[in-house]
């Protein structure tokens, strides 16, 4: 790089006075503080998965590898609790949520994106500050609500109030927005409709944004905690976010087959996140810089 | 609009034949509205009602019970809470929160941003990737994997602690410490994020800046100082924000499965009384009534953190000529 020759360059006359440490130390400082902070936020994570191997009288164990591998903790919770069960019910409701919120992303945002109409101001700011509105101060109504379907305790409520986010719709209105217009009038002159556009040219076009959006969706759906919380009653209706507590009781933990039943709940998180490590952090960095 | 250039001047040869008729008018007319339809009910029917709704239960005594009635009470939910020790103690819990939070969810993550930005690529991406792992992590499980990591029985951090000579520390049931478990969990939980944020916004610096900089025979702390800090400042703004925002709410699954709220309410923040309010003992009104307070509160804060953040934005535009 060419900056290290401008480093090195003899004008350095404030580099004089923090000769007082040694060249480079503070590449040395930031190694060392990235090793402990990634270790502070990987170990709990590796230590999660080690124990849930433990064999059970060595559950206390602090040895930081054990040879004896054990799968009795995951045995034990797949058959105390409906684990698949809920793991599939997570599958399902993260599958349906995922493809549903691109959808009225997509439709809302190629309508800011593409008319002028009237109150497309408003309903944008209204559509924005609903990520402002925290579960908390909403929770009674939604669960009165959900309470006047006759849907407590099913799978139904847990997607309904995913049916849209603030978030897909501000992040593909945006990138609709700088879709270039010239290809759009284009196929406009050559007769295309509305429909057309939007999911001949647009959506493939699009994949890059959506992509990670859609990681982003699914792991923001699988993780959910509080909505299931209020509506859950019975573990074959729940998800497994909620399956996990009740592995911890007034009399004590079951910390085997509870770091066995973590395992499980992150285990397909993990796996994307292996996979796609890349797109998962690009999806999680839109979600930050609009 | 006649001299605007034409990428904004949009004419399609199809629309003045189209406008003729007033079928086809009404029709297009409509048409924005009936792409928004579904994603405005959604927001219509889960957030905005029931917002409405909540307002007006905070007038009413009820007990979340389909058969009891609901009595008016006037402001009395109102008096009730704001008489509350406990209230008062959620609050300044949740101020707690958020003052932990910026050094561990913003500070820290600045500071390894600054540090690991002249790290080679490869090795950068794998720090990146690993302080990451944190935020996708389910909360539910983070919470039960730190709640196994700080047992003070069992647990390997009170064994090490032990090792070292240290006598076991009661991480989540000593109420002195356990707000900070709490926060450190939630903190934790945000450095990999709010890293990859600023490593962003650090590198879309314009290195020429710092070029020159470094010609003048600019420091490195110098450049951080004078250059990177200002530019970064917007990001940090909106880091600053979002935490204050939402930085209480995302530890409720924390202090859920950890502590309840407890010991003697020294964990519970404004979000979690909430909860305790209506669904610990069914008490809609006063949950009600928290949540509208809550509400405005945050509302009128929102309000001056982006006048704050637009006349910063502002100042810098006119400081530093970066666009």
């Amino acid at each position: 790089m060419t900056t290290d020759a401008a480093l090195r360059a003899p004008l350095h006359r404030w580099r004089r006075r923090a000769r007082l440490l040694p060249k480079g130390w503070d590449n040395a400082v930031g190694q060392v503080l990235m090793m402990i902070v990634s270790l502070i936020c990987v170990f709990p994570v590796y230590w999660m998965i080690v124990t849930s191997l433990r064999p059970e009288n060595e559950i206390f164990s602090s040895a930081l590898w054990s040879d004896a591998v054990s799968l009795d903790n995951y045995a034990y919770a797949l058959g105390t609790m409906p684990m698949v069960r809920m793991l599939v019910n997570t599958f399902t409701v993260s599958l349906v949520v995922t493809p549903v919120q691109l959808l009225t992303g997509i439709l809302a945002g190629y309508a800011f994106a593409r008319w002028r109409f009237r109150g497309a101001g408003f309903l944008f700011g209204a559509i924005a500050l609903t990520w402002l509105v925290p579960l908390q101060v909403v929770m009674i109504p939604n669960y009165l609500l959900v309470a006047r379907m006759g849907m407590i305790d099913s799978l139904g409520a847990l997607i309904l109030p995913h049916v849209a986010s603030a978030f897909a719709i501000m992040l593909l209105a945006q990138a609709m927005r700088s879709f270039p217009s010239e290809v759009i009038e284009a196929a406009r002159m050559d007769g295309a409709t509305h429909a057309h556009i939007l999911w001949q040219l647009i959506v493939p076009n699009l994949r890059g944004t959506l992509a990670p959006l859609a990681i982003l969706i699914f792991i923001t759906t699988w993780n959910e905690y509080f909505w299931p919380l209020l509506l859950t009653r019975s573990p074959e209706n729940s998800v497994v976010q909620i399956g996990l507590q009740m592995f911890i009781t007034a009399e004590g933990t079951q910390w085997g087959p509870l770091m066995a039943a973590s395992t499980m709940a992150s285990l397909p998180i993990l796996l994307i996140y292996l996979v796609l490590q890349r797109q998962v952090i690009a999806s999680f960095m839109k979600s930050g810089l609009r | 609009m006649s001299d605007a250039p034409s990428r904004v001047h949009v004419s399609w040869p199809g629309q003045a034949r189209r406008r003729n008729t007033p079928l086809r008018r009404g029709d297009r007319a409509l048409r924005p509205y009936l792409y928004l339809l579904p994603a405005v009910a959604c927001f219509v029917i889960w957030v905005y009602q029931p917002l409405f709704e909540a307002f007006m239960l905070s007038f009413r005594q009820w007990n979340m019970l389909p058969v009891s009635p609901k009595h008016w009470v006037g402001l009395d939910n109102y008096c009730n809470i704001l008489e509350l020790p406990k209230f008062w103690q959620a609050l300044s819990n949740t101020w707690y929160y958020l003052l932990g939070l910026i050094p561990l969810a913003v500070g820290l993550p600045l500071v390894i941003a600054l540090f690991t930005q002249d790290l080679p690529p490869r090795l950068r991406n794998l720090y990146r990737g690993l302080i990451f792992v944190p935020m996708i992590i389910p909360p539910v499980v983070a919470a039960a994997v730190w709640r196994w990591l700080l047992d003070p029985g069992h647990g390997i951090i009170n064994l090490g602690l032990q090792k070292l000579g240290s006598s076991p520390v009661d991480f989540p049931y000593d109420p002195d410490i356990t707000l900070w478990t709490i926060t450190f969990i939630t903190g934790w939980k945000l450095v990999g994020f709010a890293t990859l944020i600023l490593s962003a916004a650090d590198a879309a610096i314009d290195t020429s800046q710092i070029e020159a900089a470094r010609l003048d025979g600019a420091s490195k702390w110098e450049i951080i100082r004078d250059i990177r800090l200002p530019l970064l400042s917007p990001t940090l703004m909106l880091l600053i924000l979002m935490v204050v925002l939402l930085g209480a709410q995302w530890s409720f699954a924390y202090i859920h499965v950890l502590t309840e709220g407890g010991p003697l309410g020294s964990t519970t923040n404004i979000y979690y009384l909430l909860w305790q309010f209506g669904f610990g003992s069914l008490s809609v009104g006063w949950s009600s009534a928290s949540a509208v307070t809550l509400f405005v509160g945050v509302g009128v804060g929102v309000g001056f953190g982006l006048l704050a953040a637009a006349l910063f934005a502002l100042k810098s535009k006119v400081t530093f000529h970066d666009d």
